[in-house]
């Protein structure tokens, strides 16, 4: 047992709601968009698009949230304590993350025993995170140009021409859905794999003890010390 | 406009048998279509009377398989669209001219050597094998079109073909075809070019196109290019989807939809989405204007739209039943694109059960690897600063 304490000040609750918001959301679109792509059931066309219609705005909604709350909330940025700093620093460059990109990726292949050391985000764990929004954006840039009311907008024709047009862009949305569906199935995995503590706390706001770390990421109590 | 200026016409049209009310009716028509009141109507008619003293018009073929000549004629049973396309001094068709051999090469010389006349180009340009793939008394089907072209007061191109290259540049494109417009602009030249795509051209857009440009001189105004939208296409045909207006769209917002062909659903007239309909994605007003004398058009007759009046058609619509294009994977060959996600999904997810089985044989499941106790970087460092 060496897992670190799951605090509620590693996810205020706000961002315990925006992240069930994104879940339900990226569902409800999937669930719909694979109807849109072929309507496997009969009778639910207009259900279906009225649902990814309406999520596509909750989804944007709740990125525009997100990003204002990474300004405005303050969150632990290291697992194991209470003390908090403005949530915008877990998303940048931290000095517990410096240099280990690399045993990251050996303890993930198995070339390394020990846990690295991290912030609340591991290396990986931010990149994947961060390259979530570029997603989304690509998601609604793609959506848009597809959707009968925007399809006309000249930022949005300017892309479908540069890729080839509807049908093109059609597949590229396509694509970026299963881009959501990839980096969904990997984000559970690697979130519950070592246990539930993670998820126990982001879904249900319920905290977990374990291993306390100062600032160095050095164990310094905590259970399992 | 004297009443008398009708009669030539008029009379023309009752010998091949179309009532005055049929062609005012057609007249009506394009004037909707030209996006004008009916007010409009009889300085249409007008227009199509005094047209044959106007401009001249000139039918090349190019690369093509001479199905817009065959949607234009109609031979058996010439409509009004035809009768008016006649009239409107169509001095050179090759295809269909009376005259033949060098006799009807000097016919269009003698068009040609006379600026401001109308060209309509059928077929893509064939650019492959030093453009012999086409040849016409003489000389090369590119050599024709240079040839003609930097005279024309304006371009018409018909049909997908040429407009891009329609299905003679699908892959692997041997013969190099292009449209109209891209050779035009390789080589050059600038004479303005009005697209109107779709497999064959709907003889009511050329019809309506002629008297745009044509007799309502919006071409010497400038006004038709404003009509035009980015690919060259009068907006006012390419503007909206076949979704947008389509007669089953009731069926596609209820979920009514035909699976399978022979079925119940079909004979219902259900909504041919899940059969691979381009309908959505495809810009033309097929559903409005319809086509063989405005009887029907493919999705009325039972046919998912294949997306002919597209760009590069043959390639983003095929199959033509699948809901999306196949992408050509080298060495794999033509695959849908679920399969390719199916396939990446598959070794994801059996990436990600090895993976969890090499946590469980590590112990790594119930609450992860101890913490390493400082970083590896630190570790070396320190080791480093000992040595020294």
């Amino acid at each position: 047992m060496a897992h670190p304490a799951h605090y509620r000040e590693a996810h205020p609750f706000i961002f315990v709601m925006t992240h069930w918001i994104n879940l339900v959301s990226i569902v409800a679109l999937t669930i719909s968009g694979f109807y849109i792509h072929y309507p496997f059931l009969p009778g639910l066309m207009s259900v279906m698009r009225g649902m990814h219609f309406f999520f596509m705005f909750v989804l944007l909604i709740n990125l525009a949230v997100r990003i204002i709350g990474a300004f405005t909330v303050k969150s632990a940025t290291r697992l194991g304590t209470r003390e908090v700093d403005t949530d915008i620093k877990n998303w940048l460059p931290q000095k517990l993350n410096r240099g280990q990109m690399w045993p990251w990726l050996k303890y993930y292949l198995f070339l390394k025993k020990e846990h690295p050391i991290g912030a609340k985000y591991g290396v990986l764990q931010k990149i994947a995170y961060l390259f979530t929004i570029p997603l989304t954006l690509a998601a609604a840039y793609t959506g848009f140009a597809i959707w009968g009311p925007t399809m006309d907008w000249g930022f949005l024709i300017a892309g479908t021409d540069a890729v080839g047009g509807p049908m093109a862009m059609r597949i590229i949305h396509y694509y970026i859905m299963w881009g959501f569906i990839l980096f969904t199935a990997i984000h559970i995995y690697l979130a519950n794999i070592e246990g539930t503590d993670p998820s126990k706390l982001i879904f249900k706001w319920e905290e977990t003890e374990g291993l306390q770390f100062d600032a160095e990421g050095r164990v310094v109590g905590g259970k399992g010390h | 406009m004297a009443h008398e200026d009708h009669d030539a016409i008029y009379d023309l049209l009752a010998a091949r048998g179309v009532s005055r009310r049929d062609f005012l009716a057609y007249c009506g028509s394009i004037a909707a279509l030209l996006g004008l009141s009916e007010a409009y109507v009889p300085q249409i008619a007008a227009a199509v009377n005094r047209g044959a003293r106007l401009k001249p018009a000139i039918w090349l073929n190019g690369g093509a398989c001479t199905g817009c000549t065959e949607a234009i004629a109609q031979a058996d049973s010439p409509d009004v669209a035809t009768i008016v396309l006649e009239i409107l001094s169509l001095d050179f068709i090759e295809t269909l001219s009376m005259a033949q051999g060098e006799d009807a090469l000097a016919a269009a010389e003698a068009v040609f050597e006379e600026p401001g006349y109308i060209l309509i180009y059928e077929g893509s340009v064939m650019k492959g094998f030093d453009g012999n793939a086409l040849r016409i008394g003489g000389i090369t089907g590119l050599e024709e079109l240079e040839h003609a072209a930097p005279n024309a007061a304006a371009i018409v191109a018909v049909g997908s073909c040429a407009v891009d290259g329609g299905f003679v540049m699908a892959r692997p494109n041997p013969a190099d075809a292009t449209g109209v417009s891209m050779y035009l602009q390789e080589k050059g030249i600038d004479t303005p070019v009005v697209n109107l795509p779709t497999c064959p051209v709907n003889p009511e857009w050329v019809v309506a196109i002629l008297v745009d440009v044509l007799l309502l001189g919006t071409l010497e105004t400038g006004a038709i290019l404003d009509k035009l939208d980015r690919h060259g296409r009068p907006k006012y045909i390419f503007g909206q989807t076949i979704h947008d207006n389509c007669p089953r769209r009731g069926h596609f917002e209820n979920g009514n939809f035909v699976y399978e062909f022979g079925t119940e659903q079909e004979a219902l007239g259900y909504c041919l989405y899940p059969v691979g309909c381009k309908g959505p994605q495809t810009y033309t007003n097929c559903p409005i204007v319809r086509w063989n004398r405005r009887a029907s058009w493919c999705v009325e007759a039972g046919s998912p739209c294949i997306g002919c009046g597209s760009l590069d058609w043959v390639d983003v619509g095929a199959p033509f039943l699948n809901r999306h294009r196949d992408l050509p994977l080298p060495e794999v060959g033509n695959t849908q694109p679920n399969t390719i996600a199916g396939v990446v999904a598959g070794i994801a997810a059996a990436g990600l059960a090895v993976h969890a089985v090499g946590m469980k044989a590590t112990g790594r499941t119930s609450g992860g690897a101890p913490y390493e106790e400082m970083k590896e970087r630190d570790k070396k460092r320190m080791k480093k600063g000992g040595g020294e």
